[in-house]
C-alpha cells in the first residue's frame, strides 16, 4: 500500500467532465492512499499540473472543449515524462493512432481495478 | 386459208377485244390461245413468256393447248437452246415442217415436242426485246403457208403489246401487294408485345411475301454461347393442300388480306403443326467455313442454296428432312451481333427458288434482327434495373445501419457514464457496508443493504457488458481471422443451447463429410452468427423438429470456391411478409428480440468476405447458408 505520510503520497490528477466519476474516482484513489486532484476539462487541468505537481493523470477522452486526445498532445510536448491514463466509455478509440502516446488506455467500468492496477503499475508499487 | 383478209381481219378486232376486255396476265394468254385455236388448226399450240433477267433468262410455258396437261404447270426451256430457244434469242420466226431433223432440235421430256412432226416458232418483240415465243405444232408432217406464218405474226405483235401492259399491271398489283403485307406485318408486329409472337408474325409474312405461292420458313438463333444454330421456330402449311387454301385465302382479293393470317390464334396452332415440331429438331454447329448457316450469318449476305443433297456445306439433314433441294438463308444480324439465319424453301411453290424476290426476304428478315435486338436490349434493361434497385436496397440498407452505427455509438457513450457511476458508488456502498458490518457495536443488520447494493452493481455489470456487444457492431470490428475448425466451433454453439434442444426435444444432424476445414475466420464473430442463427431455428422449432447442420465447399462458376454452413430448420418457415423483413435492424416477431441478429450476422459475414443466405420455404422449414471465401493463403502468410 502507498505510504500514508501524505508528503510522500503520490500525486494523480482526475480529468473528467463527468462530476460523479470525478467523485467516484477521487474516493476510490484517496483510499488507495493517493492525493488526488480534480478538473473539469483541459483549460482547468492545465493549471491543475502546474499547481499540484501529478504523478500521474487519468484523462477523459470525450470533453467538452478541448478534448483528451489533443489535451493529451499538449502534455507530452511540455511535460513529457508526466505518465497518462486514457480512460474511455468504450474501446474503439484504441484503433486511433493518437493514443499511442499514451502510457495506458483504459475501458471505463463501474469496476476499477483495471485501472488502479494501470496506476500501481506505472507508479511503481 | 383462202380469205386472208378476212382472217387477218378477224384476228385484229379479237385481239382489240382482249385488250379493252382485261388485263390479267392469265385471261390475256389463255385468250391468245383461244384466238389461235378459233382461227388456225393445229394440234397443239403453246405460249412462253421470258423469265428471269441475264445468266438466269430463261423461257417459261405459260399456257397451252394440246400439250400433256399434268406436268404443263411448271416447264422451262432454256435461253438459246432448241428451236424455241433459239427464236427467242434471235428474234427470227421459224416454220419446220420436219422440226425434228432440225439440228436445233433439243428434246425437252416436259413437252413431248417429238410427238409433232412439223412446228411453227414466232417470237414475241417489244422495243428490240424478246418478251416470250409463240408455238404452233402439227402431228402430220406438213407445210406452213405464208399466210399462216404472216397470221401468227400478227397475232404475235398485236398480242405482245397486251401482254407487256399485263405484265406491268401484274407487277404494280405485286407490288401493291407487298406494299400492304409489309405495313400490315408492321403493324400486327408493333402492336404485338411479345418476341415469339413478333417473330412468328415476320416468319408468316415472309411466307407469303413473294408473290408466287406459300413458303415454308425456319428461324435459327444461336444459342448464349453462340456456338450452335437452333430451330426455333417453323412456319409453313403441312401438306399441299393447306398451302392450296392458305395461299388462295390470301389472294383473294375479297378476303382480309394478311391481318386474317395474322390472327393471335394462329401463335397457339403454330406449336402443333408438324413443320414447326420439325424445325424445333433442327441443330447445327455456328462454324466459320463448316456449312451453309455460318456462311450466310459470317458474310452476312443471304445465300442461295441449289442442289442441296450434294452440297458438301449443306448439312445432309437439311434435304432429309424439309424434303427440298433448293432454298434460301438469310442472315440475322443487327449491331454487329450475330443471331440466327432464316431459312426459306420453295416446297410447296411453283416458283423455283431463283427468282423469288430476295429483297422482301431480307427486309422482312432485317425487321426480325432488329426485333431480336429490341429485346435482348429491353431485357438489358430490365436486368439493369433489377440490379439498380438491389443496389439501392442494399444502399438503404447499410444507410440504416450507419445511422443505427452512430446512434448507438451515441447512446451507448451517453449511458455508459451514468453506468460507471452508478456502479462504482454501488460497488462502493457495498464494500463500506461491508466493513460496517464488521465494525460497529452493537452491530446495525446491514445485511438487505449490502444485498441492495449488490444488486444494483451486477445489473450494472450486466448493462456493461450489453452495452459492449451493441458497440462491437457499428464498429463493424474488422475480423482477427484465425484457422478454425468448423466442426468444433459448430460444437460449442450447439452445447450452449443444449438446454434449449432437449425441452423442445428437437434432433439434431450434423454433417462434416465434406468439411473444410481448417478454414480463417473470426471465432468469436463467426460464434455470434451462429449463436443468432441457431437461436432462431430453435425458436422456428418449440414444437419440436430437426436441425440440421451441414459444412461443405462450394466452387461456383466464376468465383473461387466458398466454404458454406448450413443450418436448416423444419420450423414452417416464415411469413412472406415478415421474410423481407429479416435483415432490417429492429425487425423483430420475437416479444423479447432485438431485431438486431440477423443485421448484425449480415454484417459479419460481409465483413468476413462472405454472405448470408436465407432460403425460405413457407410451411417446411428456412434454410441459411453462411458463406465464407476459402483463401487460406492469404491468411496463412499472416499468421
Amino acid at each position: 500500500m502507498p505510504d500514508p505520510d501524505k508528503s510522500t503520497r503520490k500525486k494523480i490528477l482526475v480529468v473528467d467532465d463527468e462530476t460523479n466519476i470525478r467523485l467516484l474516482y477521487k474516493e476510490e484513489l484517496e483510499d488507495d492512499g493517493y492525493e488526488v486532484s480534480l478538473a473539469q476539462d483541459a483549460e482547468e487541468a492545465r493549471g491543475r499540473i502546474e499547481q499540484f505537481k501529478p504523478d500521474l493523470v487519468t484523462l477523459d477522452i470525450k470533453m467538452p472543449g478541448m478534448d483528451g486526445l489533443q489535451f493529451l498532445k499538449e502534455i507530452k510536448e511540455t511535460h513529457k515524462e508526466l505518465p497518462v491514463i486514457l480512460c474511455s466509455a468504450h474501446g474503439s478509440y484504441k484503433q486511433d493512432f493518437r493514443v499511442w502516446s499514451s502510457d495506458a488506455y483504459v475501458v471505463k467500468s463501474a469496476d476499477l481495478r483495471e485501472l488502479k492496477l494501470m496506476i500501481r503499475e506505472i507508479l511503481g508499487f | 386459208m383462202e380469205k386472208p383478209t378476212e382472217a387477218g381481219l378477224r384476228i385484229l378486232s379479237e385481239v382489240g377485244r382482249i385488250s379493252n376486255s382485261t388485263l390479267e396476265l392469265d385471261a390475256i394468254l389463255n385468250q391468245t390461245i383461244t384466238i389461235i385455236k378459233d382461227n388456225l388448226q393445229f394440234d397443239a399450240c403453246a405460249l412462253y413468256l421470258v423469265d428471269g433477267e441475264g445468266e438466269t433468262q430463261r423461257l417459261k410455258l405459260k399456257a397451252s393447248s394440246g400439250l400433256p396437261q399434268a406436268r404443263a404447270s411448271k416447264v422451262y426451256l432454256p435461253w438459246g437452246k432448241g428451236i424455241t430457244g433459239w427464236v427467242a434469242q434471235n428474234k427470227i420466226p421459224q416454220a419446220l415442217s420436219e422440226a425434228i431433223q432440225d439440228p436445233r432440235f433439243v428434246y425437252f421430256p416436259e413437252i413431248e415436242e417429238e410427238r409433232y412432226q412439223s412446228m411453227l416458232s414466232v417470237p414475241m418483240t417489244y422495243q428490240g426485246d424478246c418478251i416470250g415465243v409463240i408455238n404452233v405444232h402439227s402431228i402430220a408432217n406438213r407445210f406452213f403457208t405464208p399466210v399462216e406464218i404472216t397470221l401468227l405474226k400478227t397475232i404475235s405483235e398485236q398480242i405482245t403489246g397486251c401482254i407487256r401492259n399485263g405484265m406491268e399491271y401484274a407487277k404494280s398489283k405485286a407490288l401493291l401487294r407487298e406494299q400492304t403485307l409489309l405495313y400490315e406485318i408492321s403493324q400486327a408486329v408493333a402492336a404485338e408485345p411479345h418476341l415469339e409472337n413478333r417473330l412468328h408474325l415476320l416468319l408468316t409474312g415472309i411466307s407469303l411475301a413473294e408473290g408466287h405461292g406459300i413458303h415454308r420458313a425456319i428461324l435459327f438463333l444461336l444459342d448464349d454461347q453462340q456456338t450452335q444454330f437452333k430451330g426455333v421456330m417453323g412456319v409453313g402449311p403441312d401438306s399441299l393442300q393447306e398451302a392450296q387454301s392458305t395461299w388462295a385465302q390470301w389472294v383473294d382479293p375479297n378476303e382480309e388480306k394478311v391481318s386474317k393470317l395474322l390472327l393471335h390464334e394462329s401463335f397457339k396452332d403454330l406449336k402443333n403443326t408438324r413443320f414447326h415440331q420439325t424445325a424445333q429438331e433442327l441443330e447445327f454447329p455456328f462454324i466459320k467455313k463448316q456449312n451453309v448457316l455460318s456462311d450466310a450469318l459470317v458474310g452476312d449476305s443471304p445465300v442461295i442454296v441449289e442442289n442441296a443433297a450434294v452440297n458438301a456445306r449443306v448439312p445432309k439433314e437439311l434435304p432429309q428432312k424439309l424434303g427440298v433441294d433448293e432454298f434460301i438463308l438469310v442472315p440475322l444480324m443487327a449491331h454487329d451481333i450475330p443471331f440466327g439465319v432464316i431459312l426459306i424453301d420453295n416446297l410447296y411453290n411453283e416458283t423455283g427458288i431463283r427468282e423469288t424476290d430476295l429483297k422482301l426476304f431480307v427486309r422482312l428478315a432485317n425487321q426480325a434482327s432488329w426485333v431480336i435486338e429490341n429485346s435482348r436490349l429491353f431485357n438489358k434493361l430490365l436486368e439493369s434495373n433489377r440490379e439498380l434497385l438491389t443496389t439501392k436496397e442494399q444502399l438503404v440498407q447499410s444507410e440504416k445501419l450507419a445511422a443505427l452505427g452512430e446512434l448507438s455509438a451515441e447512446v451507448a457513450h451517453e449511458i455508459k457514464n451514468p453506468l460507471v457511476s452508478i456502479g462504482g458508488f454501488a460497488r462502493r456502498l457495498q464494500e463500506k457496508m461491508h466493513a460496517l458490518t464488521l465494525r460497529q457495536e452493537p452491530k446495525p443488520d446491514l445485511t438487505p443493504l449490502t444485498h441492495y447494493a449488490k444488486i444494483i452493481a451486477n445489473e450494472v455489470e450486466r448493462l456493461e457488458v450489453l452495452l459492449k456487444s451493441i458497440l462491437v457492431f457499428p464498429k463493424g470490428a474488422r475480423p482477427v481471422l484465425k484457422l478454425c475448425h468448423l466442426p468444433k466451433l459448430i460444437g460449442q454453439v450447439l452445447d450452449c443451447f443444449e438446454m434449449e434442444l432437449r425441452s423442445a426435444s428437437i434432433r439434431t444432424r450434423l454433417d462434416f463429410k465434406e468439411d473444410p476445414s481448417p478454414i480463417a475466420l473470426d471465432e468469436e464473430q463467426i460464434k455470434q452468427v451462429l449463436i443468432n442463427v441457431i437461436f432462431n431455428a430453435i425458436e422456428s422449432m418449440r414444437q419440436g423438429g430437426v436441425l440440421e447442420v451441414a459444412t461443405f465447399t462450394r466452387q461456383p462458376e466464376g468465383h473461387s470456391s466458398q466454404a458454406v454452413i448450413q443450418v436448416q430448420d423444419t420450423g414452417g418457415g416464415i411469413a412472406q411478409e415478415a421474410f423481407q423483413n429479416i435483415f432490417n435492424p429492429f425487425f423483430t416477431t420475437k416479444d423479447s428480440g432485438t431485431g438486431l441478429g440477423l443485421s448484425i450476422s449480415r454484417r459479419i459475414m460481409e465483413n468476413h468476405g462472405g454472405e448470408i443466405r436465407v432460403h425460405n420455404n413457407v410451411n417446411e422449414g428456412v434454410t441459411v447458408q453462411l458463406v465464407l471465401p476459402l483463401q487460406i493463403d492469404r491468411v496463412s502468410n499472416k499468421t
